[in-house]
């Protein structure tokens, strides 16, 4: 069997390929499949402990997020499709109505 | 042995096709590399004795939400947008501070994460997970089918053109 902290530092550097596409692209795309690496990271993390502990509750927690994952990639992609017939783009630099 | 042959290469895979997905300027060669990336994490939970899940990762994830993100991008034709370089200093610092987080959080679970390996077999197949989400999970599951309704309805009602708002 592969040691739990394998999975844990996978996931870590799994999670900061996330963090680092969310903080320097500005496709708002990109950023959005960011953050999906950064769920998918979560995931891993979940799952491990779920194994280490011979607990179920990660595994449902997982399917769970998995759930709310793909309804909020429903509908951040709906904002954007709504983004871009406005501005004709996604930037999200240029979406800057509520910037002070 | 083989397991960790098998551990390493798909790690191998699923880091290097996650800094295609941040560094390639292209959004489609993005996509693509996450649903690589996914079908990599999919082996790691075989690994972890969720086959369930694995199976779940490939058809929900790859299958379902980034075909969803294929598209949205082919829908809106953005394969030859490009990213001009407005912001350098902003850029390094988000390279910097993520270099900087990552660092850290690997350097402390290797140090103090370490644990025993759990004696037993662990296996949570489709029968395992089913029963417990419905006996003890049966109130979020239908509050999950809830929000899934809202999200189908939201998504319409943002996406669909010259919609007059109430």
């Amino acid at each position: 069997m592969i040691p739990t902290q394998w999975f844990l530092i996978l996931s870590a550097i799994l999670f900061t390929i996330g963090v680092c596409g969310v903080l320097t692209r500005r496709n708002g795309i990109t950023i959005f499949m960011s953050i999906e690496l950064m769920v998918n990271a979560v995931n891993l993390t979940f799952l491990a402990y779920a194994r280490q502990f011979h607990q179920l509750h990660g595994l449902i927690f997982v399917f769970f997020v998995m759930a709310i994952a793909a309804a909020e990639a429903a509908v951040g992609l709906a904002i954007f499709i709504s983004l871009f017939h406005h501005r004709e783009t996604i930037d999200v630099d240029e979406a800057n109505l509520m910037r002070w | 042995m083989i397991e960790y042959a098998v551990f390493f290469f798909f790690a191998s895979i699923a880091v290097i096709f996650a800094f295609v997905v941040i560094l390639h300027r292209n959004p489609v060669v993005s996509a693509l590399s996450l649903v690589a990336s996914f079908f990599a994490l999919a082996v790691m939970y075989v690994l972890l004795e969720a086959p369930f899940l694995a199976a779940l990762q490939v058809i929900v994830y790859a299958g379902a939400i980034m075909v969803l993100f294929l598209f949205v991008i082919m829908l809106l034709n953005l394969q030859r947008q490009r990213e001009e370089p407005t912001r350098p200093i902003q850029q390094f610092l988000g390279y910097l501070g993520s270099a900087a987080f990552g660092i850290g959080l690997v350097y402390y679970i290797a140090k103090y994460a370490a644990m025993a390996l759990p004696v037993g077999p662990f296996v949570a197949d489709a029968r395992t997970v089913g029963v417990a989400l419905f006996e003890s999970y049966i109130f979020p599951f239908e509050m999950v089918s809830i929000l899934l309704l809202a999200a189908i309805v939201g998504a319409l009602l943002l996406s669909a053109r010259g919609v007059q708002w109430p």
